[in-house]
């Protein structure tokens, strides 16, 4: 809480960040003229309160001496800022809870822990009656149908298990969505090859450490912006390799083949590009225009373009428009770029024609039924036939289509599992979203905030063209269904996505440590 | 900070968003997943061979198709498999109007909620029950031969088809090979003439002029017109088949003469004639469970006086389909209304226990008074007992006969509509043979063979 030494008004303080400036729309707002409009920032970090001066015209004085862009404020001491004094006093009940609770959370902690339990052996019993039934409709019950199960319920309770008594956390909501979407993702690989579906098993570890890792990583603000440009340089050094010595695959060249292991680099762009996307309020008051952003995403969707990997283009276009309006809040810069874009892809088309014809099918499958829209009216017949409580695991026949278990997984869902299951996937995705929107309200930095719906705005475009695309709602673009499809970059990738929205909880880091 | 948080409200609207368009394939999946579901690439279908649909029986419950040991099967009887191929289909979706194509969902037991799940584990494949003869289909088809035509004929007190034939046909089991079909032995082999083509009608559009004149002339059996085989006007010609001299209605319907109907139509004026057409359904769209006919054409709108004249006695564009020129037959039979046709009895899943009755009477309204209908039922009554006596011997059969001419040095096709005024044989019919010359000669003696038939089997 801040104190107006000359008028004794308490002004509380609510967030995590807060500006300070004569603007209308600053966290504390100062009817003072000698105050710059974006003056300074008040942020709590792990040492304590910290205030930057964000290129102020007359500065920040703390203890009547002026600060040298960033200093740490004691209780008690003193900012001076234009010709406001404040003074930085305890909030009357107790220093952690400067923030009202807009959200309550459940206080019962084991009462938590048992329904986490309860879901996660929901989630294993559902895992295996869809081997069981891949099982009967193969006529196979040997131990090889069931190693995929196993194996997955196995890495999946090892998690649990390391996240609920080793990391201490009492949240654990999202890995459970995420791990009944990769496990209905893994059985339907192993419907068509065991081979691949270890590989996802490996790619669904890799991925939970990616997550753990980057958590872990997320939670110290500072080295995250230290290591933005490390970041930066490596991503595009990234793209760069792909175009030197990528291979084409499937019409795209966005695979990097390595031995026995084949990486789509652009899966890993993806979390660099809300790495660089994302950014403390202070950073976000002194680097006001988005030039260096803009510049990063027009490096990436052009390496996307010359790869012929529109899809992702698309995904990566989108998450650019989410964040630049997230950090300038500038609708006309939107709509400039959307104009250049439109303008962009006006040219694609009239130089490149064959880009168009990939999309002129689109709302008239079934008169292409066996060309260009042949996977799209695949998916719609068996996605029928299977109506709302599907055919069964195993009884599919969508999977004999070429790509069934990446770009048309939504498919074999709805026919397999049947409409019903299709849309609880899909308020799945949604309610990722919801759940990253309402976490990051209580957020403790505006990196989390960007972070965090940067991140489900991502998986909601991804879904939305996979599920769109292979339905005939959209062109279709050929991108995975995030945790579903088959792909062991875009697994690995996902995980780390879902470790934004991870971090913008702020349970994950206050009851861990109990420093706050 | 508190900006950032307001801004991300984006994302919530993106959930949002994306939620709607899943409602939107909800809505869609439940509007067209028959279509989807049912379409030939699904192999739960095991592709083609229609494996698992239900029975097509006729009305004496003889079966027309059904699935065994995983193929399809048709009538044993060569004939009747020839006669119904457009009715029943064959295991190809080319013929677009056939029951196997139109009812494929239903003869599969789809249904939006358990898709094609619940037929893997009981029977609900549905049987459909049709309103046919197949005998009499049978009849039809062996008069027309190698002509192409088709043959229509139904129960015009109670609605049912009981004999629906298109020409040329083939066995389903011995389907030409493909570049068999392109020849003009099987042009529009797919195509289901009875339901699906229009043709011009000749000299049968008489009684639709003979109509208007009746609903707008007090005595309209009295009007004469001379006729002296041709007629000039402003340069162009309508020509009759012979001199006819001073000729009233009912002899000019009998005689089929073209300059009395001319000059009717000239007399009733463009309006009357086109609005008469129009209430007979002219122009509209007709259905016979479900599946749609094409409509008959009357539009004299930029036509000359010479092509309005012409138009009155079924030249000039005027089009007429086979089924709807029955309908017209039942409604002057009936007194004025005819009962919409069906194809469908009803359809029955035996596993399930349901039975769906289809078969309705459904009086559609008034296309011409009583009074009209009765005098036309005279009117046809002395046509085909004083033109065409050697016809429908021993039935009481009312009919009119046309020869289309179709230009290009092509034979004329042969019509001949009318129906049975015996309420113990209530039958309309509708006979066209394409290109093969006098209407008496040809569509005459098919038709009076099916009655014939008829009369004796029902």
């Amino acid at each position: 809480m801040l104190k107006n030494e000359l008028t004794g008004e308490q002004i509380p303080i609510i967030y995590w960040e807060n500006s300070i400036g004569r603007s209308k729309l600053s966290d504390i707002v100062m009817k003072d003229p000698t105050v710059s409009r974006d003056h300074a920032v008040l942020m709590r970090r792990d040492e304590g309160w910290i205030i930057v001066d964000t290129n102020s015209k007359l500065g920040v004085f703390v203890n009547e001496r002026k600060i040298n862009s960033k200093e740490t404020v004691y209780l008690n001491d003193v900012i001076r800022i234009g010709s406001t004094s404040l003074k930085l006093k305890k909030y009357r009940n107790s220093e952690g809870s400067q923030q009202k609770s807009i959200f309550s959370f459940s206080r019962n902690k084991t009462a938590k822990k048992t329904k986490f339990f309860s879901l996660m052996f929901f989630i294993t019993i559902f895992h295996s009656l869809m081997a069981v039934s891949l099982a009967i409709s193969k006529n196979d019950f040997t131990i090889d149908i069931w190693k995929p199960v196993i194996y997955f319920s196995l890495v999946s309770w090892l998690f649990y298990i390391f996240s609920i008594f080793i990391l201490r956390r009492v949240n654990f909501e999202l890995e459970i969505l995420a791990i009944f979407l990769s496990g209905i993702g893994v059985i339907f690989i192993s419907e068509k090859s065991l081979k691949d579906s270890y590989i996802q098993i490996l790619a669904f570890t890799l991925g939970i450490i990616l997550f753990l890792f980057m958590t872990y990583f997320i939670g110290n603000l500072d080295r995250v912006m230290n290591w933005r440009i490390i970041i930066t340089i490596g991503a595009i050094s990234l793209l760069v390799l792909n175009l030197l010595i990528g291979t084409v695959q499937n019409g795209s060249q966005n695979w990097i083949i390595i031995g026995p292991l084949s990486i789509q680099p652009s899966e890993f762009v993806k979390i660099a590009f809300i790495f660089v996307g994302a950014s403390t309020l202070d950073k976000l008051q002194t680097t006001k225009n988005l030039t260096e952003f803009i510049i990063f995403s027009a490096i990436c969707i052009g390496a996307l373009f010359l790869m012929g990997d529109f899809g992702t283009a698309c995904i990566f276009f989108f998450t650019f428009l989410l964040i630049s309006f997230m950090r300038s809040g500038d609708i006309r810069t939107i709509i400039l770029t959307c104009s250049a874009a439109v303008l962009g892809s006006f040219m694609v088309l009239k130089f490149k024609p064959y880009v168009a014809n990939r999309f002129s099918a689109w709302r008239h499958v079934w008169e292409y039924a066996d060309s260009l829209g042949y996977q799209q009216t695949r998916v719609l017949t068996y996605s029928a036939s299977g109506g709302l409580f599907g055919l069964g695991t195993g009884n599919g026949d969508l999977k004999y289509v070429f790509a069934a278990t990446n770009d048309l997984v939504f498919g074999m869902i709805c026919e397999e599992l049947g409409l019903i299951i299709a849309v609880i996937i899909a308020v799945i995705m949604a309610g990722i979203a919801m759940y990253s929107w309402v976490v990051s309200m209580k957020g403790r930095s505006t990196f989390y905030y960007i972070s965090a719906c940067a991140a489900s705005g991502l998986l909601i475009v991804q879904s939305a063209l996979n599920i769109f695309g292979s339905t005939d709602l959209l062109p279709l673009t050929g991108v995975t269904l995030p945790f579903v499809s088959l792909g062991g970059s875009s697994m690995v990738a996902t995980w780390g996505m879902l470790s934004f929205i991870k971090a913008a909880d702020e349970r994950t880091y206050a009851l861990k440590g109990g420093r706050f | 900070m508190k900006k950032t948080r307001m801004r991300s409200m984006v994302v919530y609207i993106m959930s949002i968003s994306f939620l709607i368009g899943i409602a939107f394939f909800v809505f869609e999946f439940t509007l067209k997943g028959k279509f989807w579901a049912m379409n030939n690439i699904n192999t739960h279908l095991s592709g083609n061979d229609m494996s698992k649909a239900g029975k097509i029986l006729d009305r004496n419950n003889n079966i027309l198709a059904q699935s065994v040991d995983k193929k399809r099967k048709y009538s044993e009887d060569k004939d009747i498999r020839i006669a119904l191929l457009h009715t029943i289909g064959d295991n190809s979706i080319n013929i677009s109007t056939s029951i196997q194509n139109n009812f494929r969902a239903e003869l599969f037991g789809y249904n939006i909620i358990s898709g094609l799940g619940l037929s893997n584990i009981i029977n609900t494949a549905n049987d459909i029950k049709l309103t046919l003869n197949s005998e009499l289909c049978k009849e039809a088809s062996s008069g027309l031969g190698n002509r192409k035509g088709a043959v229509v004929v139904y129960n015009y007190d109670t609605g049912e088809i009981i004999c629906i034939v298109s020409k040329p046909s083939y066995d389903p089991y011995h389907k030409p090979d493909s570049n068999k079909i392109n020849l003009d032995e099987y042009e529009g082999v797919y195509i289901n003439r009875a339901l699906s083509s229009s043709y011009t009608p000749g000299s049968i559009f008489k009684i639709i002029t003979a109509t208007a004149s009746l609903e707008s002339n007090e005595n309209a059996e009295q009007i004469s017109y001379t006729c002296n085989g041709v007629m000039d006007l402003n340069g162009e010609k309508v020509t009759c088949l012979a001199h006819h001299g001073d000729i009233k209605l009912k002899d000019a319907m009998a005689k089929s003469c073209n300059i009395y109907f001319a000059k009717l139509a000239l007399e009733l004026g463009r309006e009357r004639m086109e609005s008469q057409a129009e209430k007979m359904g002219f122009n509209s769209n007709f259905d016979i469970n479900g599946i749609n006919l094409k409509n008959s054409f009357y539009d004299v709108s930029k036509a000359s006086d010479c092509d309005f004249a012409w138009s009155g006695v079924g030249q000039y564009n005027d089009l007429v389909n086979p089924v709807h020129m029955m309908m017209i037959m039942g409604a002057i039979a009936r007194g004025g209304t005819y009962i919409k046709p069906y194809l469908i009895e009803n359809m029955v899943s035996e596993a399930m226990g349901i039975k769906v009755n289809y078969s309705r009477i459904v009086a559609e309204p008034q296309i011409m008074t009583s009074e009209c209908a009765e005098e036309l039922r005279n009117i046809m009554s002395y046509t085909a007992k004083s033109q065409y006596g050697s016809l429908f011997k021993g039935l009481d059969v009312c009919a009119k006969t046309g020869t289309a001419e179709v230009g290009d040095d092509k034979k004329p096709h042969g019509w001949i509509v009318g129906f049975s005024k015996n309420r113990n044989l209530p039958l309309a019919f509708s006979v066209i043979v394409e290109n093969a010359g006098y209407g008496f000669s040809t569509a005459g003696v098919i038709a009076s063979d099916v009655m014939q038939k008829a009369n004796k089997i029902m």
